[in-house]
């Protein structure tokens, strides 16, 4: 009964591994996106919800790129606030995801898109299971090293356009080896689109996430308080339950 | 680890007036504008907003406040079952409907009202007002309102005066958003706005039939809410 779940909290009749896109304006977020669509649309059942800052211009990007059915792919407007609307509070996003994952169930993995932000907003736990967080050179080589909760503490950073360092000055090695410092070990992945292996990467990456949420294993690393959240069991359904994160 | 603590039904009323009241409650209100945006677009000139807050109070806002009254009301009543309360949360329901044409407005109602209930359901699943509510197909705000403020233990006065306060205030912050203001000056149009709020809310505090809630339809209002529902440029859900 619809109404009952609404009552339960953020469970829809059928799960997806919710991922979170976040990062700031102009590094490439809607790109990543339609890399992922592209890349693993033959093998996953796939939706994307954007959160476009004054327009559903990511929307209509990811829905003329030809990577998803248009139907799948959602916008929400944020009221001028993106950082909230994935933060403090994701009653908007929550309840499109549901939407889409009830009106196109089963899906595998959902994609939440933050509308572009600065580098401290990250993505609340109620919301996602695990969020990407993206830069680009073109944005300068030091970014990484600013740090912040996402760049440090995302489950994956990517270094976006590595095909443009020449262009900008920019050494990406540094700059990736900025990000690994800042991060104690976790994932950086240097990324172009017209680079086959960093896509292959990248692909593998969610694919991972994607088993280990599965089997229960995967564990947010939230770049702040933990929320009671839920992880899918083997047969998708859900194993509600909290506990402490760093 | 987050460790949930019992709340107390019998806490202080007028913290629990403040915390209704507050903006920063999750309930996804921060995608709103109360139609400004849409009022903007249309040629309200910005001078005029304090003008418009009057306007929504005496007719929107006294609709989904008399109808929420009501709704407490019921919710506050001693029933037997959820469902019995259900059917009478749904009379309160369709009497709003009936007085709100534009459905771009009631899908903008309904979907805050999801993000109250979300709330409710989450803090207070035990409450037999929350599990008849939840039997109510797609309740609008006013409605989810009317429970909220019985959780709450608010009276019907404090509850009407919460949701004409919401009013003047979303319109206010979401101005701030819109238009080159002062923020002070914008503050300041909340308490002009203070009398009309406490009006509007006499004028449906005694309210318990769902015939008795006010009939005052805004044509514009409703119209530009249409119109805002097929805007591609906007930075406000409605």
């Amino acid at each position: 009964m619809a109404e009952m779940t609404e009552l339960a909290g953020p469970l829809a009749p059928v799960r997806s591994l919710r991922l979170g896109v976040a990062g700031p304006v102009g590094t490439g977020k809607s790109s990543l996106i339609a890399l992922i669509c592209r890349g693993l649309s033959s093998e996953l059942r796939l939706g994307v919800i954007t959160n476009d800052i004054y327009t559903d211009e990511d929307a209509r990007f990811l829905r003329s790129a030809g990577v998803l059915e248009p139907e799948r792919i959602r916008a929400v407007e944020t009221g001028a606030c993106p950082h909230t609307a994935i933060r403090d509070d994701v009653t908007a996003n929550l309840m499109a995801v549901e939407d889409l994952e009830r009106d196109f169930a089963p899906l595998d993995v959902v994609l939440v898109e933050s509308g572009g932000d600065n580098l401290t907003a990250t993505f609340s736990p109620a919301l996602v299971d695990a969020q990407i967080f993206v830069l680009d050179v073109a944005g300068g080589g030091d970014v990484a090293r600013k740090g912040g909760p996402g760049i440090a503490r995302a489950d994956l950073l990517v270094v976006n356009k590595t095909d443009l360092a020449p262009y900008v000055g920019v050494d990406v090695d540094l700059m990736v080896a900025d990000g690994r410092a800042a991060r104690g070990g976790r994932p950086v992945l240097a990324l172009s689109r017209l680079d086959e292996s960093s896509v292959d990467s990248l692909l593998d990456w969610v694919r991972q996430i994607l088993a280990g949420f599965r089997a229960g294993t995967h564990v947010a690393v939230d770049p702040g308080p933990m929320a009671p959240h839920s992880h899918a069991d083997h047969a998708g359904s859900e194993i509600p339950h909290t506990h402490p994160h760093r | 680890m987050v460790v949930a603590r019992d709340i107390d039904p019998g806490i202080d009323s007028d913290l629990m007036m403040m915390w209704l009241a507050d903006a920063r409650l999750p309930t996804g209100a921060h995608t709103q504008s109360a139609g400004l945006e849409a009022a903007l677009n249309a040629g309200l000139a910005v001078a005029r907003i304090p003008d418009y807050i009057d306007a929504r109070l005496a007719t929107v806002v006294a609709v989904e406040a008399g109808a929420a009254v009501v709704a407490r009301r019921y919710a506050c009543a001693e029933t037997a079952a959820p469902a019995s309360l259900a059917g009478r949360l749904t009379n309160v329901e369709t009497a709003w409907r009936v007085r709100t044409m534009s459905p771009a407005l009631r899908e903008t109602s309904a979907l805050l009202g999801r993000g109250y209930l979300r709330l409710l359901g989450r803090l207070w699943p035990e409450s037999t007002a929350v599990q008849a509510l939840s039997m109510v197909a797609r309740p609008g705000r006013a409605v989810v309102l009317g429970v909220a403020a019985a959780c709450c233990g608010l009276s019907a006065g404090r509850l009407a005066r919460i949701i004409g306060y919401d009013d003047a205030q979303t319109i206010a912050a979401a101005a701030l958003k819109l238009c080159p203001l002062d923020p002070v000056d914008v503050s300041r149009w909340s308490i002009i706005a203070a009398p009309a709020i406490a009006s509007m809310a006499d004028r449906v505090t005694d309210l318990s039939d769902p015939a008795d809630i006010p009939a005052a339809a805004a044509p514009l209002i409703e119209q530009w809410a249409q119109v805002h529902a097929t805007t591609a440029q906007r930075l406000f859900r409605g």
